[in-house]
């Protein structure tokens, strides 16, 4: 086995966290004002449950989803699908990787920045991809440390500025923005196909559900109280604060001494938010790697990784117009293969493990 | 072959970031020579806005002092405009993320305010951390005086408005975030501190700092630029006095200290309110007080009154004032709550050992005036804010946060027929 329970636990709870702390914050106060936290609770929810229902999967069967989808419905369909999660998976990579190309140039400098600043990147992420499995479960480790450290120095210096009563009056916002909400920020839940892609690569054990799915409730746990502590800040003003995480530590009375010393924990969370936004490209090249039976995975790292920097040189300055489209539009796709595509995985018959 | 091929690779990556550091792709900064814009003063001229930028320029250590300050003005028909202007003249790019201190310029009075601070809300451009302040006269006037508290005007001008000033209730703070937060909510309003230059020793322009000022208006004891809370002062009789004497008398202060490089004082006992971004008047230091007490967390306020013809000064320690507005039988009611724990700074008669001695325990006489008085200033700020339709106390919010379903039938002249109460407990502190 690649991978082992803990580290899928620790990429449930950390990299759930980081993927939504960052631009979602800003556009859930912006669709759904005060009562952004029951937008997001639905979500988390709804993508809980699909995450319990995967990790429980993975008790009845201890094969990989090629190899049940394989088993049932034949190698040439195992392969199609496969292709079309390695087109999903960079698909859900395209909105983090511009987003996150937005928050360094934005936090990280002050000057007239340039898109080769970002390019580096990519050295990383062509390295990462090519490795396997192994290698994601080892990043959870090094993440999980990281980011608790970073997290709580940067929730210590945020609290002491929240006005809890900016949530009132609370669900009075109209309830079709609270749903639209949901919906518009579902691009950010790719959590169960993550879980899809390390079926049979883990060794299941008793009451590993339980634990991957309270991993994920702590992870949600995290981005809700972010989203408390970044709306308890800026209030309805919340909505044009973009990159969150750096926005809330500002009114720290040290800071005004000691300057911008929650850069440092900033840098380090950056760290993480690499690993976790190299997570989705790291599964395209893997179902890259099942889909075509190439197995030469650095050679496609760098097809994969190309693509998407040929994405982000001619989309450059398209961002806005992409974010449109993946909060209006893309929520359709993102339910598909996050919410309907595990449960559709449940209707294979499968074996018993021995 | 692999491994020779992968240090081919990492030498090349090595080499690409080196091109990429040498040719300043990374755009990295030499810090000294650039300068860094730490407070801007706002004026209008004609249909124009001034800029008159505070820059901190970085000097090489050796020097002793590391850093110089110096004064680039701009202007445009928006900041950005004037902003790119000291850019050319500074040859920095206009970001304001250390920019620690927005003054306007009294001129600007006409303006709406968010079209005029537009600019620092917008992504990016600076963060909402700087302390905002209105000033007499011409914000560049204002940050050309030399101070006599701190040899930097900005610095002289934040410790007026600085964090320890606020919780003794003497002025009323705030930074671009939370004028922006008050201003868009219901209540459709917020408000700054009104900085003042001052003469040493004097209360000079606007007769600020007198003790006992607005009673008598003549019981001296000045205490000019007592910064402290020592005094409520404001020896101007009333709301209106004070916004037309504030004005005339500080272009005269202002230009009076620049021409004659004399140092200043600066105080910010007065506050500017806004209503839906429109400048709508000065709350004097009384009424600035009885809104400070009930906003922010104060530890040591000061509280100058006459009780049985004798001027006392209580200090009063573990403050707590608030509003709650709630609806009964249909009447919504506003209670303000204030409870303190007094203790005698001063009377205004000789001292002796055996009086002062007793200066914990204060006399029932003493602080029933000193309960009236915080209930007249209460009722003054009431009066202010319900005559000027300018929701000062946020009752609208407070009506829209814990008593949504009564909004729309009150809010419109909620001021107006709030039924108010008072809860005023003041004690010795033994």
């Amino acid at each position: 086995m690649k991978m082992c329970t803990r580290q899928i636990c620790f990429i449930l709870a950390v990299y759930t966290a980081v993927t939504k702390v960052i631009l979602y914050p800003t556009l859930l106060a912006l669709q759904s004002g005060r009562d952004l936290l029951f937008s997001a609770l639905i979500d988390f929810l709804v993508v809980g449950v699909i995450v319990w229902a995967v990790s429980f999967l993975c008790s009845k069967t201890d094969k990989t989803l090629f190899k049940l989808i394989e088993d049932n419905v034949g190698n040439i369909c195992a392969r199609i699908v496969y292709g079309v999660f390695a087109a999903f998976f960079m698909l859900a990579t395209i909105v983090p990787l511009f987003e996150q190309k937005s928050y360094t140039h934005a936090i990280f400098y002050d000057t007239v920045q340039s898109l080769i600043v970002f390019i580096p990147f990519f050295f990383f992420a062509i390295y990462a991809s090519s490795k396997g499995f192994k290698n994601i479960g080892r990043c959870a480790d090094i993440c999980l440390p990281l980011f608790i450290v970073s997290m709580l120095f940067i929730f210590i210096m945020s609290v002491g500025e929240i006005k809890p009563n900016s949530f009132l009056p609370m669900l009075k916002t109209p309830l079709d923005k609270v749903f639209f909400g949901s919906l518009s920020t579902l691009h950010c839940f790719v959590e169960p196909c993550w879980l899809l892609m390390f079926m049979g690569h883990f060794k299941y054990k008793k009451g590993d559900s339980a634990k991957i799915t309270l991993s994920y409730a702590a992870g949600a746990a995290v981005t809700l109280f972010t989203l408390f502590v970044f709306y308890g800040i800026y209030g309805d003003t919340a909505m044009s604060r973009h990159f969150a995480i750096s926005k809330i530590s500002l009114f720290f009375p040290a800071i005004e001494m000691l300057g911008r010393m929650d850069l440092l924990a900033l840098y380090i969370l950056e760290a993480v938010m690499l690993f976790a936004l190299v997570l989705n490209v790291q599964l395209a090249v893997h179902c890259i790697e099942k889909c075509t039976g190439y197995d030469n995975s650095a050679v496609l790292s760098l097809a994969v990784n190309g693509v998407l920097l040929a994405l982000l040189v001619v989309f450059e300055s398209k961002f806005h117009s992409i974010l449109d489209v993946y909060r209006q539009w893309m929520w359709i796709v993102f339910a598909v293969f996050a919410i309907v595509m595990p449960v559709l995985v449940w209707l294979f018959p499968r074996r018993k493990k021995r | 072959m692999i491994k020779k091929l992968s240090v081919f690779v990492y030498w090349a990556i090595i080499v690409i970031l080196l091109g990429l550091f040498f040719t300043n792709d990374f755009g990295l900064v030499d810090i000294r020579k650039s300068s860094i814009i730490v407070a801007v003063g706002i004026d209008k001229e004609d249909d124009e806005v001034q800029v008159t930028a505070q820059l901190a320029v970085p000097q090489p250590s050796e020097n002793g002092d590391s850093v110089q300050y110096t004064q680039v003005q701009g202007s445009g028909y928006t900041i950005a405009d004037a902003l790119n202007e000291i850019n050319a003249k500074t040859g920095f790019y206009p970001q304001l993320l250390f920019c620690k201190l927005v003054l306007i310029g009294e001129e600007c009075k006409e303006e709406e305010l968010f079209k005029l601070l537009s600019c620092f809300y917008r992504r990016n451009f600076s963060e909402l951390t700087a302390l905002v302040a209105m000033c007499q006269g011409k914000a560049s006037d204002m940050l050309a005086l030399s101070s006599s508290i701190n040899s930097e005007t900005t610095e002289s001008i934040k410790q007026v408005l600085s964090d320890e000033l606020k919780k003794s209730a003497n002025v009323s703070s705030v930074n671009l975030k939370e004028i922006a937060q008050s201003n868009f909510s219901v209540s459709k309003v917020c408000y700054m501190p009104y900085i003042e230059a001052n003469k040493p020793g004097t209360s000079a322009p606007g007769g600020g700092d007198s003790v006992g000022g607005e009673q008598g208006g003549s019981s001296g004891g000045g205490q000019g630029g007592g910064q402290q809370g020592s005094s409520s002062g404001g020896g101007q009789g009333g709301q209106s006095g004070q916004q037309g004497g504030g004005q005339g008398g500080s272009s005269g202060g202002s230009a009076s200290g620049q021409q004659s490089g004399e140092e200043m004082e600066f105080t910010a006992r007065k506050t500017a309110y806004f209503s839906e971004g429109k400048f709508k008047g000065f709350l004097n230091s009384e009424q600035s007080f009885a809104l400070d007490v009930i906003n922010n967390d104060i530890r040591l306020a000061v509280l100058p009154f006459v009780s049985d013809g004798e001027h006392y000064t209580l200090g009063l320690k573990n403050t707590k004032g608030a509003i709650k507005l709630k609806v009964k039988d249909g009447v919504p009611e506003l209670t303000f709550t204030f409870k303190a724990k007094a203790q005698i700074q001063g009377v205004k008669k000789s001292v002796t050992p055996e009086n002062s001695s007793n200066d914990d325990v204060v006399p029932s006489q003493v602080l029933k005036s000193a309960e009236e008085e915080m209930q007249k200033r209460f009722a003054d700020l009431l009066k202010v804010s319900a005559e000027s339709n300018c929701d000062i106390l946020k009752v609208r919010e407070l009506l829209h946060k814990y008593n949504h379903k009564y909004y729309d039938a009150f809010s419109e002249d909620i001021l107006s027929r709030v039924k108010v109460n008072y809860k005023i407990d003041i004690r010795s502190v033994n």
